[in-house]
């Protein structure tokens, strides 16, 4: 395992050029450039505070920021799983030409998407701190641990789904339906208390995602530390999304050229 | 010194008839017990037994489909043998796709920094390489273009350049003896015997018989994936070419 890693260190510049030219290359062509990514959770939260706002009777001034944070790093999970699909694919012609660890496919696309998710942060804690200032500035901290749990969720589900959707093309379709449920069934729209109150309570416990979000959303509107369920869930799902990876990359690697 | 080794190596490819399998048929077929997608089994390689020295040049020819460039893959790592054993001793330097790794968008200067990160270098060892590659590549101010506007002599010459412009240790060549326009295949030529005399040992795969009798000491004859001549470069290369020049008169009869 060590091993692995230090091979995959080794082509450090190789997938660091690779992540480097797909943000340049994504946004050459654009006057706004990396704003564009941002626009989506800015528009969908200033739409949803207009209609939602209303509607759950919830304090604008805590609802946007939670809004913004829960986009953002849904939108971090969302293009980490659909970009990772399509990683191994994208990588094609240097598979066939240029052996290389496999797992610097993956590893790219979640680097350009946090590289993203991390701007969108910014944005949050900008808008934020004109919004209502923080609180409690050292409750921030946590961030940091938070995007780095992130970040392994993020490589471990790339892995997973690259080598599951190289296998089974269909995945990525069942991947974005999945997607599609999960975004109402979490709580990012709504606060998770709505969720509780009406009986789903089991829902918000079980779902790992939410906990996740959690991590990012708690230190920023509410200036406190996570919950000890959250952290717990999270580093539950973190280590079981690495385990998951390890095992398939052992398992697939070798031959996952036979199936492109 | 060995420095590659290969036992009794095969290597097998299972195709699928009709084109990647969905979810939905891979289920449906396991529910109906009907029939999977059939798969295609190809015989790439069979029972090759290769072993190269240092300071070894081995040519490989063979015809279309005989399995060239599939053995060159599996020296370089790419495809792991079906059966058998490959082992190296070495790093290996591979020249397969030179144009590989092009980012469109970006100038000459900087696809050669990326190409080079490709092969392996560091930021401090491309910036060596820089003048080198762009001297030899006799393209001048044309480097501070975006790639994609140079024409397709210009891309080839660039991509020689800068795949050429390696220290290997094991060289590994698919094709690639020379390139580019007129003038410019002279030149690429002798570099290429440069890098073949440099390397410690190269294994070699073009169809121009002419070169490789000159470059290399080896040759093996690839016939539907088994060897089926191996031995002095000007034996071999004149039993092949004997038999190429009978089968397309048998074709032309």
């Amino acid at each position: 395992m060590l091993e692995y890693l230090r091979k995959v260190w080794k082509v450090r510049h190789f997938w660091i050029t690779l992540v480097r030219n797909d943000l340049r290359n994504r946004y050459r062509r654009s006057i706004i450039g990396v704003g564009w990514s941002l626009l989506h959770p800015i528009a969908m939260t200033a739409v949803l505070c207009a209609v939602f706002a209303r509607l759950l009777g919830a304090d604008l001034a805590t609802y946007a920021p939670y809004l913004l944070a829960g986009l953002v790093t849904w939108n971090f999970i969302v293009a980490v799983l659909n970009q990772g699909c399509q990683c191994f694919f994208v990588a094609e012609s240097y598979i066939r030409q240029h052996p290389a660890p496999l797992a610097i496919y993956p590893l790219r696309t979640v680097l350009g998407a946090g590289i993203h998710f991390l701007i969108g942060l910014a944005v949050v804690l900008v808008f934020t701190w004109c919004l209502r200032g923080f609180g409690n500035l050292p409750a921030l901290l946590a961030l940091l641990p938070a995007v780095l749990l992130l970040l392994v969720v993020g490589c471990s589900l790339a892995v997973c789904m690259g080598v599951v959707n190289v296998l089974f093309q269909d995945s990525q379709h069942l991947i974005e339906i999945l997607l599609q449920i999960l975004f109402y069934a979490t709580p990012i729209i709504y606060p998770a208390e709505m969720l509780r109150q009406r009986g789903l309570a089991t829902l918000v416990a079980i779902n790992p995602l939410a906990a996740l979000l959690d991590l990012v959303r708690e230190p920023i509107v509410s200036g406190r530390l996570p919950s000890l369920g959250s952290v717990g869930m999270s580093a539950a799902a973190a280590a079981l999304a690495a385990a998951a990876a390890v095992g398939i990359l052992w398992r697939f690697e070798r031959r996952l050229i036979f199936y492109l | 010194m060995t420095l590659i080794r290969l036992d009794d190596v095969s290597l097998v490819f299972n195709v699928r008839r009709r084109g990647r399998i969905s979810l939905k048929e891979y289920l449906l077929n396991g529910v109906f017990w009907r029939r999977r997608a059939e798969t295609l089994t190809i015989q790439a390689l069979e029972h090759i037994d290769l072993e190269v020295a240092e300071g070894e040049r081995v040519g490989i020819v063979g015809a279309n489909g005989a399995g060239k460039s599939a053995l060159l893959k599996l020296l370089a790592g790419i495809y792991p043998p079906t059966r058998g054993r490959r082992q190296v001793f070495g790093q290996i330097s591979s020249l397969f796709d030179i144009a590989l790794g092009f980012e469109m968008d970006a100038t000459g200067w900087e696809n050669i920094a990326y190409r080079g990160y490709l092969q392996g270098e560091t930021p401090a060892s491309v910036q060596d390489k820089m003048q080198p590659i762009a001297e030899f590549s006799e393209l001048g101010k044309f480097l501070d273009m975006p790639v994609r506007y140079y024409s397709s002599g210009m891309m080839v010459r660039l991509a020689f350049s800068i795949a050429t412009a390696i220290n290997p240790d094991i060289l590994l060549v698919d094709e690639v003896l020379a390139a580019g326009d007129a003038a410019f295949q002279d030149k690429a030529y002798q570099r290429m015997r440069g890098l073949i005399s440099r390397a410690r040992a190269v294994i070699l795969v073009s169809h121009d018989a002419v070169s490789l009798r000159r470059l290399c000491d080896r040759v093996l004859w690839l016939d539907h994936g088994r060897i089926r001549a191996a031995g002095a470069a000007d034996e071999v290369i004149r039993a092949y070419l004997r038999q190429s020049a009978e089968d397309a008169g048998k074709k032309a009869a």
